[in-house]
Protein backbone atom coordinates (compact mmCIF):
# COMPACT_ATOMS: atom_id res chain seq x y z
CA UNK A 1 0.00 0.00 0.00
CA UNK A 2 2.99 2.32 0.15
CA UNK A 3 2.93 4.91 -2.56
CA UNK A 4 4.96 8.05 -2.68
CA UNK A 5 4.70 11.09 -4.86
CA UNK A 6 7.51 9.74 -6.99
CA UNK A 7 5.40 8.13 -9.70
CA UNK A 8 1.75 9.16 -9.78
CA UNK A 9 0.89 6.42 -12.29
CA UNK A 10 1.64 3.89 -9.52
CA UNK A 11 -1.15 5.39 -7.39
CA UNK A 12 -3.64 2.65 -6.38
CA UNK A 13 -6.55 4.50 -8.00
CA UNK A 14 -4.69 4.36 -11.31
CA UNK A 15 -3.59 0.78 -10.83
CA UNK A 16 -7.10 -0.52 -10.13
CA UNK A 17 -8.10 0.08 -13.77
CA UNK A 18 -8.69 -3.10 -15.74
CA UNK A 19 -9.81 -3.34 -19.36
CA UNK A 20 -11.81 -6.44 -18.46
CA UNK A 21 -13.75 -4.58 -15.76
CA UNK A 22 -14.53 -1.64 -18.04
CA UNK A 23 -15.60 -3.99 -20.81
CA UNK A 24 -17.87 -5.95 -18.44
CA UNK A 25 -19.44 -2.70 -17.22
CA UNK A 26 -20.09 -1.69 -20.82
CA UNK A 27 -21.34 -5.10 -21.99
CA UNK A 28 -23.75 -5.69 -19.07
CA UNK A 29 -25.31 -2.21 -19.19
CA UNK A 30 -25.51 -2.11 -23.02
CA UNK A 31 -27.14 -5.55 -23.11
CA UNK A 32 -29.74 -4.53 -20.48
CA UNK A 33 -30.53 -1.33 -22.38
CA UNK A 34 -30.95 -3.43 -25.54
CA UNK A 35 -33.38 -5.76 -23.75
CA UNK A 36 -35.36 -2.81 -22.34
CA UNK A 37 -35.54 -1.07 -25.73
CA UNK A 38 -36.59 -4.28 -27.48
CA UNK A 39 -39.36 -5.02 -24.93
CA UNK A 40 -40.66 -1.45 -25.10
CA UNK A 41 -40.82 -1.38 -28.91
CA UNK A 42 -42.26 -4.89 -29.31
CA UNK A 43 -45.34 -4.08 -27.14
CA UNK A 44 -45.40 -7.74 -26.04
CA UNK A 45 -45.64 -7.04 -22.30
CA UNK A 46 -48.49 -5.13 -20.57
CA UNK A 47 -47.48 -1.60 -19.43
CA UNK A 48 -47.21 -2.25 -15.69
CA UNK A 49 -45.17 -5.41 -16.15
CA UNK A 50 -43.05 -3.57 -18.69
CA UNK A 51 -42.35 -0.79 -16.20
CA UNK A 52 -41.25 -3.38 -13.63
CA UNK A 53 -38.99 -5.16 -16.14
CA UNK A 54 -37.27 -2.00 -17.42
CA UNK A 55 -36.86 -0.76 -13.82
CA UNK A 56 -35.04 -3.99 -12.98
CA UNK A 57 -32.90 -3.54 -16.13
CA UNK A 58 -32.02 0.00 -14.99
CA UNK A 59 -31.22 -1.19 -11.46
CA UNK A 60 -28.87 -3.98 -12.56
CA UNK A 61 -27.19 -1.74 -15.18
CA UNK A 62 -26.56 0.98 -12.58
CA UNK A 63 -25.16 -1.52 -10.05
CA UNK A 64 -22.86 -2.99 -12.72
CA UNK A 65 -21.65 0.48 -13.74
CA UNK A 66 -21.10 1.60 -10.14
CA UNK A 67 -19.09 -1.54 -9.42
CA UNK A 68 -17.09 -1.87 -12.64
CA UNK A 69 -16.72 1.80 -13.69
CA UNK A 70 -16.73 3.76 -10.44
CA UNK A 71 -14.89 1.00 -8.51
CA UNK A 72 -17.26 1.23 -5.55
CA UNK A 73 -16.30 -1.64 -3.26
CA UNK A 74 -15.10 -2.22 0.30
CA UNK A 75 -11.38 -2.19 -0.47
CA UNK A 76 -9.20 -0.03 1.77
CA UNK A 77 -8.79 2.59 -0.91
CA UNK A 78 -12.43 3.04 -1.88
CA UNK A 79 -14.27 2.48 1.38
CA UNK A 80 -14.99 6.20 1.93
CA UNK A 81 -16.37 6.58 -1.58
CA UNK A 82 -18.64 3.62 -0.80
CA UNK A 83 -19.74 5.07 2.54
CA UNK A 84 -20.52 8.43 0.89
CA UNK A 85 -22.53 6.71 -1.86
CA UNK A 86 -24.45 4.53 0.60
CA UNK A 87 -25.40 7.63 2.61
CA UNK A 88 -26.28 9.47 -0.62
CA UNK A 89 -28.75 6.87 -1.93
CA UNK A 90 -31.45 7.48 0.78
CA UNK A 91 -31.25 11.26 0.16
CA UNK A 92 -31.68 10.67 -3.58
CA UNK A 93 -34.65 8.33 -3.13
CA UNK A 94 -36.33 10.45 -0.42
CA UNK A 95 -36.05 13.63 -2.54
CA UNK A 96 -37.71 11.99 -5.54
CA UNK A 97 -40.12 9.75 -3.63
CA UNK A 98 -41.52 12.31 -1.18
CA UNK A 99 -41.87 14.99 -3.87
CA UNK A 100 -43.73 12.58 -6.13
CA UNK A 101 -45.93 11.36 -3.27
CA UNK A 102 -46.85 14.88 -2.13
CA UNK A 103 -47.83 16.00 -5.62
CA UNK A 104 -49.75 12.82 -6.42
CA UNK A 105 -51.82 13.37 -3.24
CA UNK A 106 -52.27 17.04 -4.15
CA UNK A 107 -53.52 16.19 -7.64
CA UNK A 108 -55.84 13.55 -6.19
CA UNK A 109 -57.47 16.02 -3.80
CA UNK A 110 -57.51 19.26 -5.79
CA UNK A 111 -57.95 18.45 -9.46
CA UNK A 112 -61.40 19.12 -10.90
CA UNK A 113 -61.90 16.19 -13.21
CA UNK A 114 -64.49 17.93 -15.41
CA UNK A 115 -62.00 20.70 -16.11
CA UNK A 116 -59.27 18.09 -16.58
CA UNK A 117 -61.22 16.24 -19.26
CA UNK A 118 -61.81 19.45 -21.21
CA UNK A 119 -58.09 20.11 -21.15
CA UNK A 120 -57.56 16.64 -22.66
CA UNK A 121 -59.28 17.68 -25.87
CA UNK A 122 -56.74 17.46 -28.70
CA UNK A 123 -58.18 20.72 -30.16
CA UNK A 124 -55.78 22.62 -27.91
CA UNK A 125 -52.37 22.01 -29.41
CA UNK A 126 -49.19 23.06 -27.69
CA UNK A 127 -47.94 24.99 -30.72
CA UNK A 128 -50.75 27.44 -30.10
CA UNK A 129 -50.13 28.53 -26.54
CA UNK A 130 -53.38 28.10 -24.65
CA UNK A 131 -54.88 31.13 -22.97
CA UNK A 132 -54.90 31.30 -19.21
CA UNK A 133 -58.70 31.01 -19.10
CA UNK A 134 -58.51 27.58 -20.75
CA UNK A 135 -56.09 26.22 -18.17
CA UNK A 136 -57.25 23.83 -15.43
CA UNK A 137 -58.26 25.74 -12.34
CA UNK A 138 -58.26 29.13 -14.06
CA UNK A 139 -62.01 29.15 -14.54
CA UNK A 140 -62.62 28.34 -10.88
CA UNK A 141 -64.63 31.57 -10.48
CA UNK A 142 -67.41 30.13 -12.61
CA UNK A 143 -67.58 27.10 -10.33
CA UNK A 144 -67.61 29.18 -7.17
CA UNK A 145 -70.66 31.02 -8.41
CA UNK A 146 -72.73 27.87 -8.18
CA UNK B 1 1.21 5.12 34.03
CA UNK B 2 4.02 4.91 36.53
CA UNK B 3 5.45 1.85 34.80
CA UNK B 4 5.24 3.63 31.48
CA UNK B 5 7.06 6.69 32.87
CA UNK B 6 9.85 4.50 34.21
CA UNK B 7 10.66 3.18 30.70
CA UNK B 8 10.98 6.64 29.11
CA UNK B 9 14.16 8.58 29.62
CA UNK B 10 13.00 12.20 29.70
CA UNK B 11 16.36 13.44 28.48
CA UNK B 12 16.21 11.38 25.31
CA UNK B 13 12.49 11.25 24.68
CA UNK B 14 11.30 12.75 21.39
CA UNK B 15 8.13 14.70 22.07
CA UNK B 16 7.49 15.72 18.47
CA UNK B 17 7.28 13.58 15.39
CA UNK B 18 9.63 15.47 13.13
CA UNK B 19 9.64 12.99 10.28
CA UNK B 20 7.99 14.04 7.05
CA UNK B 21 4.89 12.02 6.20
CA UNK B 22 3.86 12.24 2.58
CA UNK B 23 0.25 13.25 2.16
CA UNK B 24 -1.79 11.35 -0.41
CA UNK B 25 -2.84 14.39 -2.45
CA UNK B 26 -4.47 12.38 -5.25
CA UNK B 27 -6.75 10.36 -2.94
CA UNK B 28 -7.77 13.46 -1.00
CA UNK B 29 -8.74 15.23 -4.22
CA UNK B 30 -10.59 12.26 -5.71
CA UNK B 31 -12.66 11.80 -2.53
CA UNK B 32 -13.48 15.51 -2.51
CA UNK B 33 -14.47 15.36 -6.16
CA UNK B 34 -16.60 12.27 -5.54
CA UNK B 35 -18.52 14.17 -2.83
CA UNK B 36 -19.05 17.00 -5.32
CA UNK B 37 -20.38 14.52 -7.87
CA UNK B 38 -22.85 13.17 -5.30
CA UNK B 39 -24.15 16.72 -4.79
CA UNK B 40 -24.46 16.89 -8.59
CA UNK B 41 -26.53 13.73 -8.19
CA UNK B 42 -28.85 15.69 -5.87
CA UNK B 43 -29.30 18.25 -8.68
CA UNK B 44 -30.51 15.39 -10.86
CA UNK B 45 -32.72 14.14 -7.99
CA UNK B 46 -34.59 17.46 -7.99
CA UNK B 47 -34.95 17.36 -11.79
CA UNK B 48 -36.20 13.75 -11.70
CA UNK B 49 -38.65 14.76 -8.95
CA UNK B 50 -39.85 17.69 -11.10
CA UNK B 51 -40.29 15.37 -14.08
CA UNK B 52 -42.10 12.88 -11.84
CA UNK B 53 -44.72 15.43 -10.74
CA UNK B 54 -44.99 16.99 -14.23
CA UNK B 55 -45.42 13.84 -16.29
CA UNK B 56 -49.10 13.25 -15.55
CA UNK B 57 -51.56 13.29 -18.42
CA UNK B 58 -52.75 16.80 -17.49
CA UNK B 59 -49.15 18.08 -17.32
CA UNK B 60 -49.00 18.08 -21.13
CA UNK B 61 -52.25 20.07 -21.34
CA UNK B 62 -53.52 18.22 -24.39
CA UNK B 63 -50.28 18.88 -26.24
CA UNK B 64 -47.63 16.39 -27.33
CA UNK B 65 -46.42 13.83 -24.81
CA UNK B 66 -43.16 11.83 -24.94
CA UNK B 67 -45.25 8.86 -26.14
CA UNK B 68 -45.81 10.77 -29.40
CA UNK B 69 -42.28 11.84 -30.25
CA UNK B 70 -39.78 9.54 -28.46
CA UNK B 71 -38.08 7.15 -30.89
CA UNK B 72 -36.65 4.35 -28.70
CA UNK B 73 -34.10 3.03 -31.20
CA UNK B 74 -32.80 6.53 -31.98
CA UNK B 75 -32.20 7.18 -28.28
CA UNK B 76 -30.75 3.68 -27.95
CA UNK B 77 -28.11 4.73 -30.52
CA UNK B 78 -27.32 7.70 -28.24
CA UNK B 79 -27.05 5.28 -25.32
CA UNK B 80 -24.54 3.08 -27.12
CA UNK B 81 -22.49 6.12 -28.25
CA UNK B 82 -22.22 7.30 -24.63
CA UNK B 83 -21.46 3.83 -23.24
CA UNK B 84 -18.75 3.32 -25.89
CA UNK B 85 -17.29 6.73 -25.04
CA UNK B 86 -17.12 5.71 -21.38
CA UNK B 87 -15.53 2.39 -22.41
CA UNK B 88 -12.92 4.19 -24.55
CA UNK B 89 -12.01 6.46 -21.64
CA UNK B 90 -11.69 3.37 -19.43
CA UNK B 91 -9.32 1.77 -21.94
CA UNK B 92 -7.35 5.03 -21.99
CA UNK B 93 -7.04 4.91 -18.19
CA UNK B 94 -5.85 1.31 -18.47
CA UNK B 95 -3.10 2.58 -20.80
CA UNK B 96 -2.19 5.17 -18.13
CA UNK B 97 -1.69 2.29 -15.70
CA UNK B 98 1.05 1.00 -18.05
CA UNK B 99 2.48 4.53 -18.62
CA UNK B 100 1.39 4.28 -22.26
CA UNK B 101 0.88 7.91 -23.27
CA UNK B 102 -0.20 7.28 -26.87
CA UNK B 103 -2.70 4.65 -25.65
CA UNK B 104 -4.16 7.17 -23.22
CA UNK B 105 -4.41 9.90 -25.89
CA UNK B 106 -6.05 7.46 -28.34
CA UNK B 107 -8.57 6.38 -25.70
CA UNK B 108 -9.41 10.00 -24.83
CA UNK B 109 -9.71 10.92 -28.52
CA UNK B 110 -12.13 8.02 -29.09
CA UNK B 111 -14.07 9.04 -25.96
CA UNK B 112 -14.24 12.61 -27.29
CA UNK B 113 -15.46 11.60 -30.76
CA UNK B 114 -18.13 9.26 -29.35
CA UNK B 115 -19.22 11.94 -26.89
CA UNK B 116 -19.61 14.36 -29.82
CA UNK B 117 -21.73 11.72 -31.60
CA UNK B 118 -23.97 11.55 -28.51
CA UNK B 119 -24.30 15.33 -28.37
CA UNK B 120 -24.97 15.71 -32.13
CA UNK B 121 -27.72 13.07 -31.92
CA UNK B 122 -29.22 14.94 -28.96
CA UNK B 123 -29.10 18.33 -30.70
CA UNK B 124 -30.63 16.81 -33.85
CA UNK B 125 -33.40 15.30 -31.71
CA UNK B 126 -34.12 18.63 -30.00
CA UNK B 127 -34.12 20.59 -33.28
CA UNK B 128 -36.51 18.00 -34.70
CA UNK B 129 -38.87 18.62 -31.76
CA UNK B 130 -38.52 22.37 -32.29
CA UNK B 131 -39.42 22.00 -35.97
CA UNK B 132 -42.58 20.16 -34.86
CA UNK B 133 -43.50 23.16 -32.72
CA UNK B 134 -42.59 21.40 -29.45
CA UNK B 135 -40.59 23.75 -27.24
CA UNK B 136 -39.72 24.33 -23.61
CA UNK B 137 -42.88 26.48 -23.34
CA UNK B 138 -45.32 23.93 -24.79
CA UNK B 139 -46.40 22.59 -21.39
CA UNK B 140 -45.15 21.94 -17.88
CA UNK B 141 -44.46 18.33 -18.85
CA UNK B 142 -42.34 19.39 -21.83
CA UNK B 143 -40.42 21.88 -19.67
CA UNK B 144 -39.55 19.12 -17.20
CA UNK B 145 -38.64 16.70 -20.00
CA UNK B 146 -36.39 19.14 -21.83
CA UNK B 147 -34.68 20.62 -18.78
CA UNK B 148 -33.81 17.16 -17.42
CA UNK B 149 -32.48 15.78 -20.71
CA UNK B 150 -30.64 18.98 -21.63
CA UNK B 151 -29.01 19.37 -18.20
CA UNK B 152 -27.54 15.91 -18.81
CA UNK B 153 -26.45 16.99 -22.32
CA UNK B 154 -24.82 20.08 -20.76
CA UNK B 155 -22.80 17.79 -18.50
CA UNK B 156 -21.64 15.94 -21.62
CA UNK B 157 -20.71 19.25 -23.29
CA UNK B 158 -18.51 20.35 -20.39
CA UNK B 159 -17.07 16.84 -20.09
CA UNK B 160 -15.99 17.05 -23.74
CA UNK B 161 -14.21 20.37 -23.11
CA UNK B 162 -12.52 18.81 -20.07
CA UNK B 163 -11.36 15.83 -22.18
CA UNK B 164 -9.74 18.22 -24.69
CA UNK B 165 -8.05 20.18 -21.90
CA UNK B 166 -6.69 16.99 -20.33
CA UNK B 167 -5.38 15.72 -23.68
CA UNK B 168 -3.46 18.98 -24.05
CA UNK B 169 -2.16 18.79 -20.45
CA UNK B 170 -1.02 15.18 -20.82
CA UNK B 171 0.83 16.04 -24.05
CA UNK B 172 2.54 19.14 -22.62
CA UNK B 173 3.08 18.23 -18.94
CA UNK B 174 3.20 14.42 -19.01
CA UNK B 175 2.18 12.26 -16.06
CA UNK B 176 2.58 14.57 -13.05
CA UNK B 177 0.69 14.32 -9.78
CA UNK B 178 -1.63 17.11 -11.01
CA UNK B 179 -2.44 15.65 -14.43
CA UNK B 180 -2.90 12.08 -13.13
CA UNK B 181 -5.19 13.34 -10.35
CA UNK B 182 -7.25 15.29 -12.89
CA UNK B 183 -7.46 12.26 -15.19
CA UNK B 184 -8.86 10.28 -12.25
CA UNK B 185 -11.48 12.94 -11.41
CA UNK B 186 -12.41 13.17 -15.11
CA UNK B 187 -12.82 9.40 -15.15
CA UNK B 188 -15.28 9.65 -12.24
CA UNK B 189 -17.16 12.51 -13.90
CA UNK B 190 -17.37 10.79 -17.30
CA UNK B 191 -18.36 7.40 -15.93
CA UNK B 192 -21.02 8.95 -13.69
CA UNK B 193 -22.64 10.47 -16.78
CA UNK B 194 -23.30 6.92 -18.03
CA UNK B 195 -24.93 6.02 -14.69
CA UNK B 196 -27.21 9.09 -14.82
CA UNK B 197 -28.01 8.39 -18.47
CA UNK B 198 -29.37 4.93 -17.52
CA UNK B 199 -31.96 6.69 -15.31
CA UNK B 200 -32.72 9.30 -17.98
CA UNK B 201 -33.06 6.70 -20.74
CA UNK B 202 -35.19 4.20 -18.80
CA UNK B 203 -37.38 6.48 -16.69
CA UNK B 204 -37.76 9.49 -19.00
CA UNK B 205 -37.43 8.26 -22.58
CA UNK B 206 -38.66 4.65 -22.39
CA UNK B 207 -41.24 5.18 -19.62
CA UNK B 208 -42.45 8.31 -21.42
CA UNK B 209 -42.77 6.26 -24.60
CA UNK B 210 -44.96 3.55 -23.00
CA UNK B 211 -47.16 5.84 -20.86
Amino acid sequence: MSHGAADPTMHPEVQLSTSKGYFLGFAISAFLMLVATFLVTSHSVPPFGLLMVISVCAGIAVIAQIYFLLHIDISEHNIWNTVALVLFIPLFLITIGLTWWMFSQLYLRTMDMSVMSSAMQPAVHASATPGMAAMPGMNAHTDSGN
Amino acid sequence: MSSHASTVDPKKAELWDTHHHSHDVISTRTLGYFLYLLSDGMLFATLFAAYGVLSYQHSYFGGPTPAEFVKPWYTFAQTIALFLSVLAYGFGMNALKHKNKSGLINGMLAAFVLGVVFLVLDIHDMSHLYSMGITLASSGGMSAFMVLTQVHATHIFFGLIWILVMMAQVMTKGFTEETVGRLLTLRMFWHLQAVIWVFVYIFVYLWGYIS
